[in-house]
């Protein structure tokens, strides 16, 4: 009986305390500015002068596209070549899935020295100062200016952009060649090749809705040539009151493209096929179009190297839709490294050798964002790109994303959507539900 | 003296054994229980520095939100035929591989293996079995069937269900066949003498003695079909819209995805309380119907 009370009163208080402590450390958990303020640790001093071949371990967050994973170890050799001291320690992530979590992680822990993501991640983690200033750099002199205003705050660079991903419809140049099929640029032009399509009894569009994102992604691709390409600050409007999904009939617009796509499909099985296979289909013919990515080209050229395939902007009611390019891998610093020097210099890696950068855009199958560094791998749909381009029709897709957050906001509008379009909801019901989230839509 | 001297010696080694545990299910389990508790009562977005009280705001919010709701029903649908399903066949199995069986142990081995793979590797698996791979029978044999369960609302709880009975099965199996296997023979023999047909042997000897390991396998799926998670991560998404986004799933997605820490921790830990409710009822009844042989 004794020894059960001692043991009792043992237990308890050792519980307690420890919960306490817990709950202590948690409260004390280094806050962003904290994070931005605080002094290098002793035991983690960045080598000194004169001491360059002091060995330096980086910790890397790569949150990762699908075209991306691999993209490491090619780092890893060309750092080795040049800074042999400098080891990169790799946590590769989905970005889609686990970047956001692991950053509210570290952001308890402490941030790793670099973190890739996407450029909209400098508006999220930029403004509350865990990112360092790469502003006047010399390797951000390397990137194109075009990059530069989706990972500026305050008129500071936060981010490195590396490559670019672009968005819009991928369409099977063969089908359209031999079926006389012009490109779409209106509404009115598309609803025709649809029709043209179908009596020809091929299926219009490719998708894979199982994957929510892709809801998202296309959702966004519409939005931002009709909503955040006339109204560059909706999201901020839809916080203030002054804007509403229910009343904006370019938003209607945006979520009822859905419903032309989904139409058009392969109804039936698109709630359960992956990326993978809706890809394959495209190139096999069983399909003439995708709302996609550049991230589908590496599946494409899997499929067949010989592909033919091109890409123009989803049309609009108005025939003014432009091209969107996706700013992609974006190197950023935590302002708190005491490792800056050792970071600088694999920045300027990733930026001076143009043969690193060569082969990873040439892997990832994705447009270059550095100057003087034109990827050499047979993209069909370059020729698109760059007429876009020259013609000044490409909008930056951080234009919406930088308004409306992805996690929490843009992914529950999507499976809305996909409510929606099963037949569970009505679109009111999914354009309320978004305003209802309102307060979860800022990034 | 002496006797002091043994309780203290007990009392050291009671300690000793209880301490490294107690650490673990300490910092593991009850630590962040508590810091949940506390940030239940929070907006915090988990990334900020403050976190502002918001006192019974969440949970207000837990019991008028219609996703939680639906996640609840949709996670209590699955948990029910789970433990009916799994239960029943694993039984049946258990029973078939305790008899005279050709090649048991070769059948026991294949009903396990699904066990040992990961469930994100399982529910990717089912996902290609429903859309690449069954689909392609129906062209063999010019049927009409609808594979494609993960593709619409109506049939994504029975698809998920076979994939998570495929998985799990030949793990509670062989709980039930290591309690067939451990009732005395004398009992049956007995039953034989006083005039038993199979059937009444089964009812009143089987089942008594199989009462432990019923309560083992039906609190064992239960609670594990209530935190059921990963298998929708790698296959249905929680899709198509919110058709299987089971309680935990909607508690991750909301507190780290969705960046409603707060939220997040005020679901969670009304799951804990109803997991517990569920776990002591359940026991209480289970363990009155256990016998000893």
């Amino acid at each position: 009986m004794k020894i059960k009370k001692l043991l009792s009163l043992t237990v308890v208080p050792t519980l307690v305390i420890a919960s306490l402590t817990g709950c202590g450390t948690q409260t004390e958990a280094p806050s962003a500015s904290e994070v931005t303020e605080a002094a290098p640790k002793e035991e983690t001093k960045p080598a000194e002068e004169g001491k360059e071949q002091e060995k330096v371990v980086l910790k890397v967050l790569a949150g990762q596209s699908t075209t991306d994973a691999g993209v490491e170890d090619m780092i890893d050799e060309a750092l080795a070549k040049k800074y042999p001291e400098i080891t990169l320690e790799w946590e590769c992530v989905d970005w889609g899935k686990d970047f956001q979590p692991k950053m509210q992680q570290y952001m308890q822990s402490g941030l790793p020295d670099i973190m890739i993501g996407k450029a909209q991640d400098v508006t999220t983690y930029g403004s509350q100062g865990l990112l360092g200033d790469l502003t006047g750099k010399e390797y951000i002199s390397k990137v194109l200016d075009a990059a530069l205003p989706g990972v500026t705050l305050d008129n500071k660079v936060y981010g490195l952009v590396y490559n670019a991903l672009y968005q819009g419809v991928y369409y099977n140049k063969q089908i359209f060649k031999d079926n006389n099929i012009e490109i779409p640029k209106t509404q009115a032009e598309l609803k025709a090749v649809i029709d043209k399509l179908n009596g020809l009894g091929i299926t219009p569009f490719a998708t894979h809705f199982v994957d929510t994102w892709s809801i998202g992604n296309i959702t966004m691709q519409f939005a931002i040539n009709d909503v955040f390409n006339k109204t560059p600050n909706w999201g901020d409007k839809l916080r203030e009151g002054e804007a509403t999904f229910t009343q904006s009939p370019e938003y209607r617009s945006a979520y009822e493209y859905n419903k032309l796509i989904f139409d058009n499909t392969w109804k039936d099985e698109t709630f359960s096929l992956e990326q993978t296979e809706a890809d394959a289909r495209l190139v096999q013919g069983k399909a003439a179009m995708k709302v996609s990515g550049s991230w589908s080209i590496q599946n494409f050229l899997d499929v067949d190297e010989k592909f033919e395939f091109g890409i123009f902007p989803f049309p609009n009611q108005t025939g003014d839709s432009k091209l969107i390019f996706e700013p992609n891998i974006t190197f950023m610093k935590s302002a708190d490294s005491p490792y800056q020097d050792a970071i600088d210099k694999v920045f300027e890696v990733v930026t001076n050798d143009k043969e690193l950068a060569l082969e990873i855009y040439n892997y990832t199958k994705t447009a270059s964002m550095l100057k003087d560094v034109t990827p050499t791998f047979t993209n069909p749909s370059q020729a698109d790109i760059d007429k876009y381009a020259s013609d000044g029709n490409i909008v930056d897709a951080n234009t919406g994303n930088t308004q409306l957050q992805w996690g929490g906001f843009q992914e529950e509008n999507a499976k809305d959507i996909a409510e929606w379009l099963q037949g569970n909801i009505t679109i009111d019901d999914a354009l309320k539900a978004a305003d209802a989230r309102k307060e979860n839509s800022k990034p | 003296m002496r006797k002091k001297s043994l309780d203290n010696k007990i009392f050291l080694q009671y300690v000793s054994l209880v301490l490294p545990g107690m650490l673990i299910f300490t910092v593991g389990l009850i630590i962040p229980l508590f810091m949940a508790f506390r940030y239940s009562f929070t907006s915090w977005n988990g990334m900020t520095k403050e976190m502002p009280f918001v006192g019974l705001e969440n949970y207000k919010k837990f019991f008028t939100d219609s996703y939680v709701r639906d996640a609840w029903a949709f996670t209590i649908k699955f948990t029910i035929w789970n433990t009916i399903i799994q239960n029943v066949f694993a039984l049946l199995f258990a029973m078939a591989l305790d008899s005279a069986v050709k090649a048991k142990k070769i059948y026991r081995t294949i009903f396990f293996i699904p066990c040992l793979i990961s469930a994100l590797i399982t529910g990717f698996v089912w996902l290609r079995m429903y859309s690449n791979i069954l689909p392609k029978f129906n062209e063999l044999i010019g049927a009409h069937f609808n594979f494609l369960l993960f593709g619409s609302k109506e049939t994504v709880l029975l698809g998920l269900l076979i994939a998570n009975n495929w998985q799990w099965i030949g793990y509670w199996m062989l709980i039930y066949l290591a309690a067939l296997q451990s009732v005395p023979l004398e009992l049956y023999e007995a039953a034989k003498v006083d005039g038993a047909s199979r059937w009444k042997q089964f009812i009143h000897v089987t089942l008594p003695m199989l009462a432990p390991a019923f309560t083992i396998c039906i609190v064992g799926i239960t609670t594990g079909s209530l935190k059921v998670y990963d298998l929708m991560v790698s296959s249905t998404g929680g899709g198509p819209g919110r058709a299987s986004t089971s309680i935990i799933y909607l508690i991750y997605n909301t507190a780290i995805g969705g960046r409603q820490y707060g939220y997040g921790s005020a679901m969670s830990i009304s799951l804990v309380v109803v997991l517990l409710i569920i776990a002591v009822i359940q026991v209480g009844i289970l363990r009155k119907r256990e016998v000893q042989a």
